[in-house]
Formats: structure tokens, C-alpha cells, sequence
């Protein structure tokens, strides 16, 4: 890094001075007050014919040798004064804030040709170069917000620096946030070493002002479902020390729901991790968190075909099992049999009125206790034929036949039961005596496509009643959470983007669109966004972006990110990810620890 | 707000309340220079005698046969041998502002921006500034009493500033004294105080360089007068195309060379044997800087260097050879597609004149300034 530099102008062209300086003068200490001890000016703003300065982006050239990188945050003394948090007038000059977005080598080079020649017309073993050509770095820069309100663009010439961690909370709206709803997201990391913790504001990650986090990027970087166990760790110890009214730790009216999709990842998360190295330690120790395993938890594991045993990669200690009987599913018929082609609608009416005949015991069902009892016999079946009941014909009948039995027996991984076991539990029930401070971890890495589903809807269909409309079969007599975390990876696979609409999709537009005001936070990931449903990406406070294919970035779901800042997905490194935030005024890259927990799987 | 060029308004006010004016289109415009300008000035500084007869002496010793009139002189580079440091260049921006009419004389009135700046070119080859110095002239005819009036030219010269300078077009110099044109004449007199700026920056900034050091001057060694500095050589690009040279005489005949002849036969990385100019006050040589097949006719791509040689007596052939091996040694990079004259133009010489240019005032400042007094009723009538 350049150390000093030797100050040149002899006149100055605004007051026709003329001066000799000739003596070299650190360049840290340019632009310095007397006395003023501030960081080491990197580089002055530049603003010329064709690429002015605005109010939203400004341009500085970079001292030699000088690094920045993308992301970085810089500032630079503006016009007027800055405000206080109370937004008064004070005596300190307003600063500027900016992102970087990219850099850019310039040279007076006009073209390659130039280039070329001066390399004695293109002899590439031509290495003595007598004067190298004048260049520069240049970087572009994001306006994040100036500390007095002041958007005139940025004066040409004015010396720019890295922001210091005050400068980075102001310039990122963190400073403004209350205390206790600022939840460590991560470390923001700049080319000069210096660090700052991230701070996103609690009151948009659970409500009431925003809620639900994003994340997406493409897989084998375990990023995704490390970050967000990450925030739900800090979330939960966050609460932790945070008191309400009554003296009471927020964590006990929090409550968390994992689904588990992928191996083994999530069934051990209570239980300790090895021992996190220096560097790991002090990623936790700079958020202010102790790296440890999640706390109170309960593992649900599906039924298998072997008798006593979960449909499971691995039996976390304590697991409970669950089931589906007949009774258990009839509500949610229309779950399972979400993704069959029904044009003209009239599956849909069939598998609404055997809903309705069963939940409401219904004459014609009486008899139908169990899964074989609805296959093979009355009202849908009769001397073992199909034949029409009500309105339905048996073409459709024999549809729904066709479909249910393909998925709860030639099919199915166990799941399915005419009569549940004594210890094979009814998942809506256990979901419903949920407690604040409990996290549930739902297995589903095993089961099929629909059964995966029917349970992903069940769960959040459970979750969303048991907020909306405190139901009167849940048992136990302590409060219902206030907030409700839902966790679920493969997103895309429930909420694709380009539905027309399904029962499960709609459960979850539903918890994008109304969960905030309800208590119920939807965290979810996928390798693509573009993959998602745009109701529900669009309704994310919070969107996390971690490596993401140059294909992918051009898609139009990326609108919201600077062309120059697409660029840095396709490069991000493990364990880096961008954040945006509702409350950042632009996105910032941040680095984050590993898990606590254990992570190895069995026989490895 | 500053106003950057608040001396100047009061200067043309004084020159509309005085005499008439017939303003330029727009209040002033740019003179643009001859493309040929600098050839013909270095025709001129050449010598009425040199250019009638052509150049007569060697200025190397040992005196070259004349069947030896090109030496090789590979490129030595700046990691070898850092021999240039200094890079001076000077510039020029000359405004037509109008036509003054004062009684029954009439005269131009021409203003002017001269700079002139060195450039250090330090151990790892990036540039810095070392000196910089920019003036503003208001030429104005007055010595030969053809032009301005006496008390109006007393009331100007007392509105000088350190930078802001009233000139007599009509006090002689070499450059301008040869012009007839009035517009010509102001023209060569502005060229004249830019080589006089840069040779007094020369001069002052001299006692810092270390002694190994050279200093490298755009053009010719004469600006008007002599530069006597040593370790200073001057590196013209553009220069007189038509004096002859005499490289045998006596007993056995005379032969002579133009100078198409001369650099026709002058290969890439070559240097021609000197001569003495101006009375053998200056030697002089050519070097290839590119080779003939690269560039567009035979002549580009040589630059015509002279060094000061006050004593009269000629330089060593060792000295010539190292001058031109480190000079070849400067071909990279090049401004090439920047300035039309890149196959004879040194780089930190390019980015001299660039530090000049960027330090003058824009049109739109300058312009902006220049407000004439409405006129009288009647006044030219």
C-alpha cells in the first residue's frame, strides 16, 4: 500500500496561487484536519465529463497500489452537518457512505492497438517498459445514505476513506435500530482487515414491520442450511438475554419447526459439534454468541415398513415417531393429491366431498375406517368395480383409486397405516402442543414426493391454524408462541414459480403474505430463486444469496441487485454470503461460523 | 464563489472603454495552430547561414568517415540504465478576442495560455510532477507605435499579476519577427514566451538534479536563446525537413545529403553522425525510434536530437551512441492513437504536455470572462 505521496501542483487553478510543494507528505494525512486523526485517505472522488457524480453513485480513483474490493463501504466528509440519532444538526461535517460495486483499471490507452504498438508493435518477449502507462483504479460506488440527510452528489477531488464500524452501522441504518432488535447476522469483513458485525432488525425478521428469510445459492458450498441454522441460533440466543415486560427471556415465546429434507444434517442438532478452531471462536465471540448446540429439542420421524423402526438415515436419541391413518389424512386429501393433472376440476370436487363425508362421518363412509376401507370399498367401490357415487363418475373415481393407491401402498415408504401403532404419533397434534423455547425437528428425508408434501402442508397448515385461530383440540394449557420459526430447504419443490396453484402452494403463500401479522416466519432456501414463486420470495424481508450461476443471475428475479454486484455471486467462497435487508439500504457481503452441533454422519 | 479569472475582466473592460472593438464571432475563438508550426520554428532557429548552405562540421569526435555516417545504437532501458529523469514540455492556447481600433490604427487582440511543466520520471518508471507553472498573455502590439496607445498600454501593464502578463507583440524575437501576418505575429510571440517559461523552469529546477541525471526537452535546444545547461539535450519529433548535409569535403570532392537521403538510409535503432548547428553552439543528430516497415513513410519515427555545446567543441561519439541507446530505450509505450505524431513522440513528454493542458482553463472559464462594454451609440459608425 502506498505509504506517501509527494504532493505536485504548483498552481492552483482556483485561486491562481502559485505554490511549491515538493516535499512528500504521508497520504493519510491528506485531507486531515490539524490534529485530526481519522483512517488513511485510499483515494479522492473523481467526477468528469461523461461519468459524473450523482446522488445515487459516485466514482474515486485509488491511490497506488491500493486494494478495495467489492462490497467494501467507504466514506467521505460532505457537505452540511450530520445529525444526531434524534435527527438534530451537530457540529461534525455530514459523511457520505458508499458500497463499492466494482473496480475498474483505466489507462489513456484509446484502444488495443495502442497497446500493441507500445509493446514494440506487438513483440510479446518485449518486457522492458521504459514508462509505464498512465492508469488508475477506479471505483464505483453506491450511495448508502449521508449521516445529514444530504444527497447532492459527491465534489470532485474530495478524499475518500474506509468506513470505520460506527460509520458502517450509520451508513447501513443499524445504528438506528433499537438494541434489542438487533439480531448478529454475520460479519462484514473490508479489504483493510477491519470488521463489523451485521445487524438485521428483529422487528423484520419476525414481524411486525417485515418477516421471513431467503436464502439461495447452488449447492456443495454448504451454505444454506448452515446460515439459517446460524440465525436461528442467534435468534434464539438473542432472546435469550432479552427480557419482556414481565422480566420473562423473549426465547420461551419463540418456537422453532426444522423440516429435515437432506440425510442426516439436522437430527443431531442438540448435540455438540467438535470443538470450533480459533478462528471459528472468534467469529462467535465477535457476534456476541457462544457456538453450541440448539437446545429443547424434539425430533419426529416417520413410520417405516419395518415394524418399529423410523424411515430415517439416523435416530437422533429421544426420537418420536409419526404416522398416517386414514382419520389423521382426511383433512388433507387435498395435500397428497396436489400435483395430479385435474383440467376440468373434477378431481378436485371428488376428493372435497370424501373429505368432507369423512372428517364429517357421513353416512356413505361410515364404514370407512382405514386406507384399504376407501380403496376397496364403499362408496367408491361396490363387488369390486368402480362405480359412480353422487355426482362423480367412475372415470374419476377410478383417477383418484389409481393415484391414492400408487402413493399410500405400491409406493409408499411406510408412511401410511390403517391404524397407528400406540408410539406412532399424529403429526397435526404434536406440531399443535408446540411450547416457546421447543424446536421440532420433522424428518422427511426419506418419504416420497406427495408424501413430503402432504407432510410440509400439514405442518405448516397446523402451524397457521394453531396462530389464526387457537384451536380448541390443542392440550396443553401453556400459551401458544408468540413467533413461530419454520424452517424448510428445497422450497422450490412446494412453491415453484409458474404454479397456477396447488393446496400446498397455497399454504405457503398463505404464511409469505399473512404469517408476519400472524407470528408464523417462514425461512426457507433453494439452490434457485428463480425457482421460487414470486409471491412468496417477494414477501422476504430478508433475502440471502450465497454463490449463484452466471445463467441463473440473468434471470429477472435478480432485478434488485446492482449489475455490478451480480458479477460477485458467481465468486462468492464458502461461507460468504450477501445479504439485503429491508432496513440496509444496499446489499453487504458477510462471512458467518460453521454450526456447532454435530454434522458427521453415521460411518463417516 | 471564486472567480478564477477575475483580473482578466477589468483588462477588457479597460480595452472597450478605451478604443473600439470589433469583437470575435462568440467573444473569442481558437487559434489553431499550422500543423507545420514546429518544423518551421526549428527552420528558423536553424540559422539563415545553415539553411542556405547546409550543415558543414561533424560535432563528434572521433569524426565519422562519411562513409560512416549511421551508427547502431541498440535500445538501453531503464532497468540497464536509468539516464532520462526530467521530461520538459511547454503548450500554448491562443483565443482571437478581436480587432481594436484606436484612432486610425487597428490591431489584434489576442490572449493566450503558455505552460510549462517537468516531469519526474521516478526509479520504478511512474511520473510525478516536479514543476508547473501556467500565464496568461494579452498580446498587444505597442513598441513599434502601430499599435495600442500609449496610456491605454501604461493602464494594462498595471493590471498585471503574476500570472497574467500584458506582451508586446512588437518587441522582436527570433520567432516572430520574421512574421508579417498581425495574427501570425502574436502567434510566433505567444511561442516565444512559452519557450521562455520553459526554459526558465529548466533553468530553475536545474540545481535539483542529481548528477547522472538528464533532462530530456520537447523540441530544440535554442528557445530563442540558448540553453546552456548540461546533462539537458533536446528531442524534436517535428523538424525542419530541408536543410543538406556535407559529409565529405577537400581535395577529393565534395559530397552532400539531404535529409530524405540521410534518414532514408537510417535503420531502426540507429543514430546518425552529429553535426554542429548554429555556429557549432548545438550538435545534432537523428535517431530511429521505429522501424521504417512499422510506420507510414521513411521519415517518421526519427527525432531529431540536439545537445548544447557552449564550448563549440564537439561531444564524444560515446556520449551520442549512449544518448541515442537510452532514448531508443524509451519506444515503450507509446500515445499512439492520442496524438498523431506517436512514432516520434516520447511518453513523458506526452503526459507533460497532458499535466499542461489539464491545468489550463476550459473555454467555458475562459469565455465566460471575456464580456465586452456595450458600445456607444455611433462609435464605429
Amino acid at each position: 500500500m502506498a505509504q506517501t505521496k509527494t504532493r505536485t501542483v504548483i498552481m492552483n487553478a482556483e485561486s491562481n496561487q502559485t505554490e511549491q510543494i515538493g516535499v512528500s507528505v504521508p497520504a493519510n494525512e491528506i485531507g486531515n484536519m490539524p490534529g485530526q486523526v481519522t483512517a488513511p485517505v485510499i483515494g479522492k472522488t473523481s467526477a468528469t465529463e461523461r461519468d459524473a457524480n450523482s446522488s445515487d453513485k459516485f466514482n474515486f480513483w485509488l491511490a497506488p497500489g491500493q486494494i478495495v474490493n467489492p462490497f467494501d463501504i467507504v466514506e467521505d466528509e460532505h457537505l452540511g452537518k450530520a445529525f444526531d440519532k434524534d435527527g438534530k444538526p451537530t457540529d461534525r461535517p455530514s459523511k457520505t457512505y458508499g458500497l463499492v460495486t466494482t473496480i475498474e483499471h483505466r489507462t489513456d490507452s484509446p484502444n488495443h492497438l495502442a497497446n500493441y504498438v507500445s509493446s514494440n508493435f506487438g513483440d510479446v518477449s518485449e518486457t522492458e517498459i521504459n514508462t509505464p502507462r498512465i492508469g488508475t483504479n477506479v471505483a464505483k460506488v453506491n450511495v448508502l445514505s449521508n449521516s445529514g440527510e444530504i444527497y447532492m452528489p459527491l465534489q470532485n477531488d474530495r478524499p475518500v476513506r474506509f468506513a470505520s464500524a460506527e460509520g458502517i452501522a450509520e451508513a447501513l441504518g443499524i445504528d438506528a435500530m433499537a438494541e434489542r432488535n438487533r439480531i448478529p447476522a454475520g460479519l462484514i469483513k473490508m479489504s483493510n482487515g477491519a470488521s463489523t458485525v451485521a445487524f438485521l432488525d428483529q422487528e423484520f425478521i419476525l414481524g411486525p414491520e417485515g418477516a421471513h428469510i431467503n436464502i439461495s445459492g447452488i449447492s456443495g458450498l454448504a451454505t444454506k442450511t448452515s446460515y439459517a441454522m446460524f440465525m436461528l441460533q442467534s435468534i434464539l440466543q438473542k432472546a435469550e438475554r432479552t427480557r419482556d415486560d414481565e422480566g420473562k427471556p423473549l426465547s420461551e415465546k419463540i418456537a422453532v419447526i426444522i423440516l429435515n429434507v437432506k440425510q442426516g444434517d439436522l437430527l443431531q442438532i442438540d448435540q455438540p459439534g467438535a470443538q470450533p478452531s480459533v478462528d471459528q471462536m472468534e467469529l462467535w465471540e465477535a457476534m456476541g454468541l457462544e457456538p453450541r448446540p440448539f437446545r429443547n429439542v424434539r425430533y419426529l420421524l416417520p413410520r417405516s415398513n419395518n415394524p418399529g423402526m423410523p424411515n430415517s438415515f439416523l435416530q437422533p436419541v429421544g426420537y418420536q415417531t409419526y404416522a398416517y391413518a386414514l382419520q389423521d389424512t382426511a383433512d388433507k386429501l387435498d395435500l397428497l393429491l396436489s400435483d395430479v393433472m385435474d383440467q376440468s376440476g373434477a378431481m378436485d370436487a371428488l376428493v372435497g366431498d370424501i373429505m368432507q363425508g369423512i372428517v364429517n362421518r357421513e353416512a356413505s363412509f361410515r364404514n370407512t375406517a382405514s386406507w384399504d376401507n376407501l380403496l376397496n370399498g364403499e362408496p367408491l367401490v361396490k363387488n369390486g368395480q368402480t362405480q359412480k357415487w353422487g355426482d362423480h363418475y367412475p372415470s374419476t373415481i377410478g383417477k383418484f383409486r389409481r393415484h391414492m393407491r400408487r402413493i399410500v401402498r405400491t409406493r409408499s415408504t411406510g408412511l401410511f397405516t390403517n391404524a397407528r401403532a400406540r408410539n406412532e404419533m399424529n403429526l397435526a397434534e404434536q406440531i399443535r402442543e408446540i411450547e416457546g423455547g421447543q424446536t421440532y425437528v420433522v424428518d422427511i428425508a426419506r418419504l416420497g414426493e406427495e408424501e413430503q408434501k402432504l407432510v410440509f402442508g400439514d405442518v405448516l397448515r397446523t402451524v397457521y391454524e394453531l396462530k389464526a385461530e387457537d384451536p380448541e383440540n390443542r392440550v396443553t394449557r401453556k400459551p401458544i408462541p408468540e413467533k413461530v420459526i419454520f424452517f424448510v430447504d428445497e422450497l422450490n419443490k412446494y412453491a415453484p414459480s409458474g404454479s397456477k396453484g396447488s393446496p400446498v402452494l397455497q399454504q405457503v403463500l398463505d404464511i409469505a403474505e399473512r404469517g408476519r401479522s400472524l407470528g408464523v416466519v417462514l425461512f426457507s432456501a433453494q439452490q434457485f430463486l428463480s425457482a421460487v414463486h414470486p409471491r412468496v420470495t417477494g414477501n422476504c424481508a430478508t433475502k440471502i444469496l450465497g454463490r449463484t450461476g452466471s445463467s441463473e443471475i440473468s434471470t429477472p428475479d435478480y432485478r434488485f441487485l446492482d449489475d455490478d454486484l451480480k458479477m460477485n455471486l458467481t465468486r462468492l467462497g464458502k461461507g460468504e454470503l450477501i445479504v439485503t435487508h429491508a432496513v440496509y439500504r444496499q446489499p453487504v457481503k458477510i462471512i458467518f461460523p460453521r454450526p456447532a452441533y454435530q454434522q458427521r454422519q453415521p460411518g463417516t | 464563489m471564486n472567480r478564477p479569472l477575475e483580473f482578466l475582466g477589468p483588462a477588457i473592460e479597460l480595452i472597450g472603454r478605451n478604443a473600439s472593438v470589433l469583437p470575435a464571432t462568440g467573444g473569442a475563438f481558437e487559434e489553431m495552430a499550422k500543423p507545420d508550426v514546429e518544423e518551421a520554428d526549428d527552420r528558423f532557429f536553424g540559422g539563415a547561414k545553415e539553411a542556405k548552405e547546409g550543415f558543414q562540421d561533424f560535432a563528434e569526435f572521433p569524426a565519422p568517415g562519411w562513409r560512416e555516417l549511421y551508427r547502431p545504437t541498440p535500445p538501453v532501458f531503464r532497468s540497464k540504465k536509468h539516464v532520462f529523469r526530467y521530461f520538459c514540455d511547454g503548450s500554448i492556447k491562443t483565443y482571437f478576442l478581436g480587432t481594436i481600433i484606436e484612432g486610425d490604427r487597428s490591431y489584434p487582440l489576442e490572449l493566450t495560455q503558455i505552460g510549462s511543466a517537468i516531469v519526474h520520471r521516478k526509479d520504478d518508471g511512474s511520473l510525478e510532477v516536479a514543476k508547473l507553472e501556467r500565464q496568461l498573455l494579452l498580446l498587444v502590439p505597442y513598441k513599434d507605435g502601430r499599435g495600442v496607445s500609449e496610456s491605454l498600454y501604461n493602464d494594462l501593464k498595471r493590471m498585471q499579476t503574476p500570472v497574467f502578463r500584458i506582451v508586446d507583440v512588437a518587441v522582436p524575437d527570433p520567432l516572430s519577427e520574421r512574421r508579417q501576418d498581425p495574427r501570425d505575429k502574436s502567434g510566433a510571440k505567444a511561442r516565444f514566451e512559452m519557450h521562455m517559461l520553459e526554459k526558465r523552469l529548466i533553468e530553475e529546477f536545474a540545481p535539483n538534479r542529481k548528477p547522472d541525471e538528464w533532462t530530456i526537452i520537447d523540441g530544440g535546444v535554442r528557445r530563442g536563446e540558448f540553453i546552456e545547461l548540461s546533462r539537458t539535450v533536446g528531442v524534436a519529433k517535428s523538424f525542419d525537413r530541408t536543410p543538406t548535409f556535407t559529409v565529405r569535403k577537400g581535395y577529393r570532392g565534395t559530397i552532400r545529403k539531404d535529409i530524405s537521403a540521410l534518414l532514408a538510409g537510417l535503420e531502426y535503432g540507429c543514430r546518425t553522425a552529429a553535426f554542429f548547428a548554429h555556429g557549432g553552439k548545438v550538435a545534432f543528430w537523428y535517431v530511429r525510434l521505429r522501424p521504417q516497415g512499422k510506420v507510414d513513410y521513411p521519415l517518421m519515427g526519427v527525432v531529431k536530437v540536439e545537445v548544447p555545446t557552449p564550448d563549440e567543441k564537439p561531444i564524444s561519439t560515446e556520449l551520442a551512441d549512449n544518448l541515442s541507446s537510452a532514448l531508443v530505450g524509451e519506444r515503450n509505450v507509446t500515445p499512439h492513437g492520442l496524438d498523431k505524431r506517436w512514432h516520434a513522440h516520447l511518453y513523458p513528454i506526452f503526459q507533460a504536455e497532458r499535466v499542461i493542458k489539464a491545468n489550463f482553463f476550459t473555454e467555458t472559464v475562459l469565455f465566460a470572462s471575456i464580456r465586452w462594454p456595450k458600445p456607444k451609440q455611433g462609435l464605429l459608425s
